[in-house]
């Protein structure tokens, strides 16, 4: 899910999408994910307000969600901030004591570009079927997209048959596309390959 | 002159625009010549909550006439649209669909729902 901020530019206002990270059951406070990209206007703004500041939102919105934990085996795949919508996903998973194997894939181009690790380790020590692995890949977006195929098409493509697993994978840029095509392709089906293309 | 006639579910007074496709974008979010660029450009509110990034679904319109005059939907598109409440067979989001053909006559329904909204503004 994720909120529309209204950034008051100098020459009009903008709005823009930034995911949720929390979970529903949090309450009122929500907390969101954002980069500080070069010559990015609107996040320019965002990280100069202060507590207690006002800001104009509408939401939230979205259709990257995960109610209930599918009855399968569940592989969750994410870039960078990109474990946003992830997040909730993660413990709303756990919270339903799934009966099946919970994988998550997480990329980033440096050790500390790994948000929430703390949080995601502490779900790999209370559940056993959690399998939490990482890609630390820096040769920019293309390569770390091309680690993440690789190990994608290794482990769910050519290893063994098995189609019933569900994805969801969150990320940034035309990547996120291939790995859909690569996992549809290889004969899960569509509904069982969830995304969200940043 | 491509033309689209926009009726809304909440009971709204329908609009007309005229266009022409080649004069595209209007603005700028959607696609350039999507049904979204041109109501935004000719002042006519509709949802684009993701900014018109084909990222949400608060810009789902229900094609009533001159559906295979827009652009084919991408597979993107479609997996989006299976989560809009409400979807049609000729259900497009609005940001993606794009008015190709310059003498389009096209009509589109508004839907009062988009998914998950609590819109608490309606700016322009």
């Amino acid at each position: 899910m994720f909120i529309s901020i209204s950034i008051p530019l100098a020459d009009e206002t903008r709005v823009r999408p930034y995911t949720i990270a929390s979970s529903p059951e949090d309450g009122d406070l929500f907390e969101i994910v954002f980069n500080r990209v070069p010559g990015g206007a609107g996040v320019a703004w965002l990280f100069e307000r202060k507590a207690g500041d006002e800001i104009n939102f509408t939401g939230p919105f979205g259709a990257f969600t995960l109610e209930r934990a599918p009855e399968r085996e569940l592989v969750f795949i994410a870039e960078g901030t990109a474990i946003a919508p992830i997040r909730p996903m993660l413990r709303r998973v756990f919270e339903q004591k799934p009966g099946h194997p919970v994988r998550l894939l997480y990329a980033a181009d440096r050790v500390e570009h790994l948000l929430f690790r703390g949080e995601i380790e502490g779900h790999a020590i209370a559940h056993p079927q959690f399998q939490f692995e990482t890609i630390i890949a820096d040769g920019g977006q293309e390569a770390l997209y091309a680690r993440i195929m690789a190990e994608v098409e290794r482990r769910w493509v050519v290893t063994d048959n098995d189609r019933m697993r569900h994805f969801y994978v969150c990320g940034i840029g035309a990547g996120v596309l291939r790995i859909r095509d690569l996992l549809r392709g290889a004969g899960y089906e569509r509904r069982a390959v969830r995304y969200e293309q940043w | 002159m491509a033309r689209i006639r926009i009726l809304f579910e909440s009971g709204e007074p329908e609009q007309i625009v005229e266009f022409n496709p080649a004069d595209a974008p209007f603005q700028h979010d959607g696609q350039p010549g999507s049904i979204l660029d041109v109501l935004l450009g000719h002042r006519i509110h509709l949802e684009h909550a993701c900014g018109g990034n084909c990222a949400c679904t608060t810009c789902h319109v229900i094609v009533k006439q001159g559906h295979d005059k827009l652009s084919e939907a991408s597979e993107q598109e479609e997996d989006l649209l299976d989560r809009a409440p409400g979807l049609t067979p000729t259900s497009r989001l609005g940001c993606q669909a794009v008015v190709e053909d310059a003498g389009a006559e096209i009509v589109i329904l508004v839907p009062r729902y988009t998914i998950n909204q609590v819109s608490e503004s309606r700016g322009e």
